[in-house]
């Protein structure tokens, strides 16, 4: 008798397929023989649309490019447009966008430290990320008035100062007075104190995630020595961001090509040494920690520097609203930017971030028109997708769904 | 030739060439309001302030001319900062109108502003205040927004030839207005919208409905007159919101007429019908294309069979495409009927064998301004072919001896070297002009010609037309309306002759020259070729009765010349199909079934202008609710009657069936035949025209230009002496009358109507009850 | 040494007590979570939710038609026809979002002259029909009228960062 491979369509729906991931599995047995993914599925031709619409227009697409972290998106496609007109961006606005990026950062790590527990089985890590979640979400829309696809970041800076005070809780039959007192302690001041309360006490929510699962056999079981991948081969599948740290390669664009206001930051750099799952566990964990430091720097740094927010440039930013209804020059420069959008200089640009995931890129070419000739989207989850096959080959199924999680694979982005 | 240099890069001008055409002709750019390049140089608005080298003050680039060795910067830190200077001063008394003024998205102060200008105000004063004048129903005014660019003013004195717009004031209290209060009547006046920098001037019937971000404009060519005008259909969705010109310096330059701009809003006529319309026992009903064409088509073969095929005609508008034109004589003749017409404004077809194979300009349409001497022949060109009007009255400022003979004198708005106002005795003057022609030219008097006096004026007109390069003589739609215009038509071409001018028609419909060529006349085929079956003029079937008819783009009740009778004729039929877009009360009182075809600018086509030029389109937006190309309605009925030669898949192959037409040369060979000349006896004289905005349906039911000053109601306009004469003095409304019809009309008294005569205009519905055009009225007592 | 400490942390499963204190603490702490809807979570004043049609205080409508807000948005979600009233103002004769459409960018609310188009704090609204998440004017000035003293509040709080 014939033994046949066993062929597995895993996804679409799957739970554990990280969003719309269709993965055509060939097996011996349990074991893996070939992994062949499948894109497509959530494709919305959005580097297509860009070129129909003006420059900022495309914005708010960037949020849902990889929709686990907005900001970072809109700030890869900001910098490429700052790049190509050569404007200068306000520090504050620099250290704003450095700030919400590793907000953005740890929102990212969060959702995938919760969901890629959740996948090998530990329920409880999904309830505490969520949990931290919440607070970096009512940043977000403290600042930009959404809790995920905020379009805050502008070319020339963001588009509004950090508020000076934040929403609080009402009572109600389930909550006193003293609770609601309670709830609102770290909202009584302005965002800056709100953030810098919850950076005070992140260290120790990263203490507990430690606790949960760091040393847990179970964890240690599913994760170490699954989806190794040796630095060279890393390099050669085109990783980027903790996929290569874990690989035992120290890359990262804030340190190498720094961008914004890093050069000005103290943080490290966390490298792994067996490139495993375990190992890029690890360092995405002291990433939170790292951005965590990056944050109270920043806080520290804005806290002293008031400032403006937007470049006074208003051929590329608009006016102040107060200005519009009273001046004619801004009248009109607010009228054309909304209508017809910045006058673009001929040219191309490319601009990378150290986005969660790794190396987010916009290369953008002009023609001197009000939108882009092309719009193209380095997207770094597709090149670790791409590298799946290679991952779980000879891993057993269950595997498959560690290393899914361990790749932290969003689907905006890779089908874009 | 001069040699400069423009920020560095050499260049080469023309002696006497200004910075700005130089720099424009390079492709560099330089900000500016007030210079246009069809406008004579006010140099006023200061917005092109250059740098030249060894100048200390910057320069106007539209005021500067070019000098050998000159070095100029565009774009160095001085001159960028007078222009931010000047904008910045544009821009104090400025209303922050922008997210409600028409022109913004589209507005030159705005993209100065953005390019050039500054982006914070440090004015923050009051602004000025200015009332809005009305200047009638095109421009719409809001005067707080104007800059003082004066391109208004220039080009109201400058091309539309009336000094309507004027500057008072001085410094920040200029004002640009009428003065005295007033409206702005020149046929082209709404290009001073399209001029405007700012949203100073917009068009009114387009006021607040749109924005350009949100139109797509689409070519088109205008049919109300036979120029041709190249125009913009601005499209929203599926309506068009606004007409503009498409530049093309060879037909209208930057320029459209108000007729070509706002006739499209006729299509927005409560009249307009969007489904096929059958007449039955119980009354009009809206129907399908099925039932309708074949409806159609059997009534038109129930004719057939029962009276034969000498009893079906087609009436063609001339506004109707080459295609469709040439559709429906090969309808009719492939029936075996070769009455088909399109000439419904003439009642003159004595010559029409001799006649050339289109009527031609004799000449290009650009060369109407180089004329050094000219005489028209029946013609209020004016109003008539506005642009052509506009392009003559360039020829007489540069000293050209434009002569008209006229049955009734027309205000020109350019020096007239001579007007012969010719009421009654029309031919007789021509052929004292003619006589004086051949006198000076020294040939013999060929047998027949009329015997006329020769005045001073007739001698006058001869010498001008001998001398100078170009001259011309045109035969004008007056005379194509004139009971004797083969006697017209060969003086003048005779005159043209012995004086060594070209000879030309100027068209009266918009298509004719391309309705010719399809062979939309009884007597000829497609391109001239001869037709087997000769058929029936318009006015042979009108007179003798016609039991079946096809009607393309017409209203025979106002555009055929002898309305009454056409209507007559049309109700004694047993069959009308009526292929247009409106269903007046007139077509639901003679037609059976109507069939809505696609209107102008929805539809592809061709027409041919007066020049013999074929402009082909495409449609720019698909017609409303059923509408069809009326090119595919022909095809249909075609099939339905089982006739040969209907196959077209698309208007590319009908296009391809006219290729012999398009091969037909122009030629305005005239013979001299020998005239014998209708005679006016007794009575008043009727002098008739078509007013600007009566021509065609579509012009008919635009409300915008019906409520302009040129709108002409129907009424009777009568020197207070004719009136006198008639013992009428004081009437204000007269019974006329006119061959078998009678109307009731209003008196207007004009005393430039000649002494015994009346001006009665066509085209209008009041005078649709009169008998026909130039010709013997009586008047009696209300 | 090392490798004995390790045999006897595992063997007493040490890591695993470990996390189920961090549990068993969360287990008597308070509960974060609100009783929605009786609760609802704070909203900035800065939110963008439901669109809305704002009033001046006499009750004209504001919104002038000057199409800022249909040509800005992205997702072409705003409808506008415009026409002259018989006032002589410029005045909107159609407006409609496709809340279907729309990404609630907040680009409509920014490039509005003069603060007519608004996003409210209302994020609880449904439609089981695609025609019922088609806000039309009447709707849109409905939603503004309704809710016009919290709106006003909020451009008011965030006033000075824009």
């Amino acid at each position: 008798m014939e033994i046949r491979n066993f062929t597995l369509n895993f996804g679409p729906q799957h739970p554990a397929a990280h969003g719309v991931l269709r993965l055509v599995l060939e097996m011996d047995g349990e074991v893996i023989e070939r992994a062949d993914p499948h894109v497509g599925l959530l494709h919305r031709a959005t580097e297509k649309l860009a070129e129909q619409r003006h420059w900022v227009q495309s914005l708010p697409y960037m949020d849902r490019l990889d929709y686990v972290s907005m900001m970072c998106n809109e700030h890869g496609y900001v910098l490429a447009m700052e790049r190509l007109l050569g404007i200068e961006v306000p520090e504050r606005a620099q250290y704003i966008r450095v700030m919400f990026d590793e907000i953005t950062r740890i929102l990212n790590h969060l959702l995938w430290l919760g969901s890629h527990a959740l996948d090998v089985g530990a329920m409880t890590m999904f309830l505490y990320c969520f949990r931290e979640r919440e607070d970096l979400m009512d940043c977000y829309e403290a600042v930009s008035g959404a809790r995920m696809h905020a379009a805050y970041y502008r070319p020339g800076g963001v588009y509004r100062d950090l508020p000076e005070t934040m929403p609080q809780y009402q009572t109600s039959k389930w909550h006193d007075e003293a609770q609601v007192h309670e709830s609102n302690q770290n909202r009584r001041g302005s965002l800056l104190d709100f953030i810098e309360d919850f950076t005070n006490r992140f260290p120790g929510y990263v203490d507990d995630y430690e606790t949960l699962l760091t040393d847990n056999r179970i964890w240690k079981q599913r994760t170490v020595g699954i989806g190794v991948v040796s630095p060279e081969r890393a390099l050669q599948l085109g990783f980027s961001g903790p996929m290569l740290r874990g690989s035992g390669i120290a890359w990262d664009l804030r340190k190498k090509q720094p961008y914004e206001v890093y050069d000005r930051l103290a943080f490290d750099i966390p490298v792994g040494t067996n490139g495993d799952s375990y190992d890029r566990y690890l360092v995405r964990i002291e990433e939170m920690r790292q951005s965590n430091r990056i944050i109270k720097q920043c806080i520290a740094w804005l806290r002293k520097n008031p400032g403006p927010v937007i470049s006074g440039d208003h051929k590329v930013a608009p006016p102040p609203r107060a200005d519009v209804k009273a001046d004619m020059e801004s009248l009109i420069h607010h009228f054309k930017l909304m209508s017809e959008g910045i006058g673009m200089p001929e040219g191309e640009a490319y601009a990378a971030v150290e986005h969660p995931k790794g190396e987010f890129g916009i290369y953008i070419v002009s023609d001197g028109a009000n939108k882009p000739y092309r719009l193209k989207i380095r997207a770094p989850g597709f090149a670790h997708l791409s590298a799946l096959d290679e991952m779980v080959r000879g891993h057993m199924l269950a595997d498959v769904v560690a290393v899914i999680g361990t790749q932290d694979i969003v689907f905006g982005e890779i089908d874009r | 030739m001069v040699n400069i240099e423009i920020n560095g890069i050499k260049l080469e001008a023309r002696d006497g060439a200004m910075v700005i055409e130089v720099a424009d002709e390079a492709g560099i750019v330089i900000p500016r309001f007030c210079y246009h390049k069809k406008l004579s140089i006010a140099a006023n608005c200061r917005m092109c302030l250059v740098e030249v080298e060894k100048v200390a003050k910057p320069l106007p680039a539209c005021a500067t001319p070019v000098t050998e060795g000159m070095k100029v910067f565009t774009h160095s830190p001085k001159a960028l900062g007078a222009q931010r200077a000047v904008l910045e001063f544009l821009l104090i008394n400025h209303p922050l109108d922008c997210p409600i003024c028409d022109q913004g998205g589209e507005c030159d102060l705005q993209e100065m502003a953005i390019g050039f200008g500054g982006d914070v105000s440090r004015y923050a004063e009051g602004k000025r205040v200015v009332t809005d004048p009305d200047l009638g129903a095109l421009i719409a005014t809001d005067m707080g927004r104007c800059i003082h660019c004066t391109r208004c003013v220039r080009f109201g004195q400058e091309v539309a030839g009336m000094w309507e717009l004027g500057g008072t004031g001085r410094g920040e209290h200029t004002r640009i207005g009428t003065y005295v209060a007033d409206t702005v009547d020149s046929e082209l006046s709404a290009n001073v919208v399209d001029l405007c920098p700012v949203g100073a001037l917009t068009s009114k019937p387009y006021r607040y409905s749109g924005r350009p971000w949100e139109l797509v404009g689409r070519p088109g060519i205008s049919p109300h007159d036979c120029v041709g005008a190249n125009l913009r259909a601005d499209i929203r969705g599926k309506q068009i919101m606004r007409v503009l010109p498409q530049e093309r310096e060879e037909i209208n330059e930057t320029w459209l007429a108000d007729r070509d701009r706002f006739a499209y809003l006729g299509g927005r006529s409560a009249e307009r019908i969007t489904a096929p319309m059958v007449k039955r026992e119980t009354g009009w009903q809206a129907t399908d294309w099925d039932s309708a064409l074949t409806f159609a088509a059997e009534g038109l073969k129930r004719v057939l069979d029962v009276h034969g095929p000498s009893q079906l005609g087609a009436w063609v508008g001339d506004t109707a495409t080459v295609e469709e034109a040439y559709l429906t004589q090969k309808l009719m003749r492939a029936l075996g009927s070769g009455n088909v017409d399109h000439r419904l404004r003439q009642v003159d077809f004595r010559d029409q064998e001799q006649l050339p194979a289109f009527p031609y300009l004799g000449m290009a349409i650009a060369d109407l301004e180089r004329l050094d001497g000219a005489l028209l022949i029946g013609s209020n060109i004016r109003k008539e072919q506005p642009l052509l009007g506009q392009r003559l009255r360039k020829a007489a400022l540069r000293g050209g001896q434009i002569a008209f003979i006229n049955p009734r004198a027309y205000p020109f708005n350019f020096p007239v070297s001579q007007q012969i106002v010719a009421a009654h005795n029309w031919v007789t003057e021509v052929a004292a002009v003619a006589r004086a022609a051949l006198a000076l030219a020294g040939e013999e008097i060929p047998e027949g010609l009329p015997e006329a006096e020769v005045g001073e004026a007739h001698e006058a007109i001869a010498a001008a037309l001998r001398s100078g390069e170009q001259r011309a003589v045109l035969l004008g739609n007056l005379a194509a309306y004139h009971p004797a215009q083969t006697e017209l038509r060969a003086m003048a071409a005779l005159i043209a002759r012995s004086c060594g001018a070209h000879f030309g028609v100027l068209a009266e419909g918009g298509n004719s020259a391309g309705a010719w060529l399809a062979g939309a006349v009884p007597h000829r085929g497609m391109a001239a070729q001869p037709t087997a079956v000769m058929g029936r003029d318009w006015r042979s079937m009108a007179h003798e009765g016609v039991k079946g008819l096809l009607l393309l783009s017409t209203e025979p009740e106002s555009d055929c010349i002898e309305p009454l009778r056409a209507t007559q004729a049309l109700k004694q039929a047993d069959f009308v199909v009526a292929i247009n877009a409106f269903a007046s009360d007139a077509a639901r009182d003679y037609a059976d079934v109507i069939l809505p075809p696609a209107l102008y600018l929805e539809a592809a086509g061709t027409l041919v202008n007066c020049e013999g030029r074929w402009q082909s389109f495409e449609g720019t937006t698909p017609p409303p609710g059923e509408a069809r190309p009326a090119w595919k309605l022909l095809r249909v009925l075609g099939n339905l009657l089982n006739a040969i030669g209907f196959e077209q898949l698309s208007i590319t192959d009908v296009r391809d069936e006219l290729a012999p037409a398009l091969a037909v040369g122009a030629d305005n060979q005239i013979p001299w035949r020998v005239p014998a000349p209708p005679s006016f006896e007794g009575g008043i004289m009727r002098l008739v025209d078509y007013p600007i905005y009566s021509v065609d349906g579509l012009v008919r039911r635009s409300a915008p230009l019906q409520q302009t000053r040129d709108a002409i109601a129907g009424a009777v306009y009568v020197a207070g002496a004719t009136l006198t004469q008639v013992d009428l003095g004081g009437a204000d409304r007269v019974r006329v009358m006119q061959g078998e019809g009678e109307a009731l009309l209003p008196v207007i008294v004009d005393e430039a109507i000649p002494v015994g005569c009346v001006y009665i205009p066509a085209g209008t519905t009041a005078t649709a009850a009169l008998g026909g055009g130039f010709g013997v009225v009586e008047m009696t007592h209300a | 040494m090392n490798s004995m400490f390790r045999f006897l942390k595992s063997l007493f499963l040490l890591e695993l007590f470990g996390g189920m204190r961090v549990t068993g603490r969360h287990f008597w702490r308070k509960k974060i979570t609100l009783h929605y809807p009786e609760e609802r979570a704070p909203v900035s004043p800065r939110f963008r939710a439901l669109h809305a049609q704002r009033r001046y205080a006499n009750g004209e409508e504001r919104c002038i038609a000057c199409k800022l807000c249909e040509v800005v948005c992205p997702a072409m979600a705003i409808t506008i026809e415009s026409a002259q009233r018989e006032d002589g103002s410029r005045r909107t004769t159609r407006y409609e979002i496709d809340l279907t459409k729309c990404i609630f960018c907040g680009f409509c609310e920014e490039s509005c002259p003069v603060d007519s188009i608004v996003e409210t704090h209302v994020y609880e609204y449904h439609g089981e029909s695609r025609d019922e998440l088609l806000m039309t004017k009447e709707k849109l000035l409905a939603v503004g009228d309704k809710y016009e003293a919290q709106i006003a509040a909020a451009r008011a709080q965030d006033a000075k960062y824009r």
